[in-house]
């Protein structure tokens, strides 16, 4: 189909695009105990001691493997967040998020490293805060598949309140 | 550096949301003929052709191959690089390499990007890694709306100093004949538009821009004999940051991150300990009016947590103290690939006096500007306008 823009043709495209992603020996095997076993770790560096999610061969501050795996929490704190208002699409699954939602990026307890997902929680100023405190909840087992979508959201954990 | 360079010429397009009147390479070519014009050069004189781009922006791969005729890249040696935000800077990094290691005398760099035929979102959604984190990705808007509500809540900035920063950027952007976004506004127009991500909103964020930038950069020998204002280059640096990890969402930060490690080692090689005074412009990457604040904090314009106090006070005006983004900046034009080169050349159009309208009003000796992209990263540059400065 071409269309006619003040004499100007241009052709709308469509590109589909398969591939297959390997996730590699560490991130794998963090992906495993999640799907299987509900369980987040992450890989403390020898050097620097950060504690890196998602798990990672090589401290890339330090460039020296990492072998020690911690387990991480399943709650943690909020360090940044936003009501998103745009209709973004999840490009995993090709279907717009409904705004307005909220998200952030959340350090699970134990962790340096943030994860950045979904806050189950009303678009509301007034009960949303950097440093209030989120628990995570997955999906049951049987439906997990051993990526983020494992994570329905982060909820906030019950009896706060935001700071004056 | 091995040997000196300088820049001896640029040129830009018109920047704008819609230029269905040109092709990629015509777009290129507009940039490249003025770079060529204002250097007083023929294309024959040039001996290496760098060309940086985002990657399928426009829905293509391997621009470098097919837009040759309008880079001037027929039979000549040349190189495409890609690095996300950056590019232009790298172009003009890479650029500086080529010519200060003696292979090469005249290199031409160019940057460009036409938004209006791909889908960045989408596009910019394979930066993130499939696994981890995706379903989150593909606007930036997110990203510095997050920066936004850290900033705030670490230093009690509000609403209104984003705002201060929007109206700055647009009304710079009235005075550059070539910027995208000449609106005039106030800070009330900035807080009643749309919110798109809190605290980000509409007036908060660049826009999708068309256009190209390039630049001729010399060596010494060449420069003094064929351009009347060679600006030289007294340093450039770039430094990766590291995936996942939360650093300029996270404006406490203490971790050595891209950007202050970056300034701090610029500052280094130049012996500046006060760079507000040093330097009489800055010509900075801000995405969104919030990164402006952190560059301010990160540049070391002021101390941690008193960028929002820089705008309160008016000191980043174009006719403050400490100019920051006379021509507009990112915010009034953000045509990716060209976003980066595009810094580089306003800070020698300021030094070289030659800004037009948007001309800093005082004395400009030395200018510095920075680059973002990726996943965080910057690659910096320090210009003056003589060898001994
Ligand atoms: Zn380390």
């Amino acid at each position: 189909m071409i269309k006619k823009t003040d004499e100007q043709i241009s052709i709308p495209m469509v590109v589909d695009v398969p591939f297959e992603f390997a996730a590699g020996q560490y991130l794998s095997r963090a992906l495993t105990e999640l799907r299987d076993n509900g369980k987040f770790f992450g890989v403390k560096c020898p050097k620097c001691g950060r504690v890196q999610l998602p798990p990672r061969i090589v401290c890339a501050e330090c460039h020296v493997k990492n072998e020690e795996w911690v387990e991480l929490g399943l709650e943690g704190k909020l360090k940044a967040f936003t009501i998103m208002y745009l209709p973004l699409t999840d490009p995993t699954t090709g279907k717009p998020h409904n705004p307005p939602f909220v998200y952030g990026s959340v350090q699970l307890d134990g962790a340096t490293s943030v994860l950045d997902h979904l806050v189950s929680m009303e678009p509301d100023l007034d009960k949303i805060w950097v440093g209030m405190r989120l628990r995570i909840i997955l999906r049951p087992p049987q439906e997990r598949i051993g990526d983020l979508s494992d994570i329905l959201y982060f909820e906030p954990l019950p009896g706060q309140k935001k700071p004056a | 550096m091995k040997r000196n360079v300088a820049i001896i010429g640029g040129g830009q397009t018109y920047h704008k949301a819609r230029r269905h009147d040109v092709d990629q390479a015509e777009l290129v070519n507009e940039a490249v003929r003025a770079a060529l014009a204002d250097a007083d050069m023929t294309i024959d004189e040039i001996d290496l052709v760098l060309l940086g781009n985002m990657e399928f922006f426009e829905g293509v791969h391997m621009t470098d191959c097919w837009l040759v005729h309008g880079t001037g890249a027929y039979g000549r040696p040349g190189l495409k690089i890609t690095t996300g935000g950056t590019v232009g800077a790298t172009m003009v990094c890479a650029g500086i390499h080529h010519v200060a290691s003696g292979l090469f005398d005249k290199v031409l760099c160019i940057g460009f990007e036409k938004q209006e035929e791909g889908d960045t979102g989408a596009i910019l959604s394979g930066v993130a890694h499939p696994l981890w984190g995706r379903s989150m990705a593909g606007a930036a808007v997110g990203y510095f709306a997050m920066m936004g509500s850290s900033y705030m809540a670490a230093w009690g900035a509000k609403e209104e100093h984003s705002a201060m920063v929007a109206v700055k950027a647009r009304q710079n952007a009235r005075k550059n004949k070539y910027a995208h976004l000449k609106l005039d506004i106030t800070i009330e127009d900035a807080l009643n538009s749309r919110m798109l991500s809190y605290p980000i909103r509409m007036l908060d964020m660049c826009p999708a821009s068309n256009g190209a930038c390039a630049v001729i950069l010399a060596d010494e020998k060449t420069a003094q004999k064929r351009s009347k204002k060679p600006v030289w280059f007294r340093a450039m640096d770039t430094a990766h940051n590291e995936q996942f990890e939360l650093d300029w969402r996270d404006v406490k930060t203490e971790r050595p991150i891209f950007s202050k490690v970056c300034a701090s080692r610029m500052y280094k090689k130049l012996g500046v300990t006060n760079p507000a005074e040093h330097f009489d412009v800055f010509e900075i990457y801000e995405p969104a009016t919030w990164a402006e604040l952190v560059w301010y904090e990160d540049l070391g314009l002021c101390g941690p947590g008193e960028g929002f106090k820089m705008i309160e006070k008016g000191m980043t005006n174009i006719d403050g103290p400490i100019p920051v983004n006379p021509s507009g900046g990112v915010l009034s034009t953000n045509c990716i690939g060209a976003s980066a080169m595009l810094r580089i050349w306003e800070a020698a159009l300021q030094i070289r006096g030659d800004a037009g309208e948007h001309q800093v009003p005082k004395e400009v000796r030395r200018a510095f500007t920075t680059a973002y992209g990726g996943t965080n990263w910057t690659v910096m540059t320090a210009l003056s306008k003589t060898l001994d400065d």
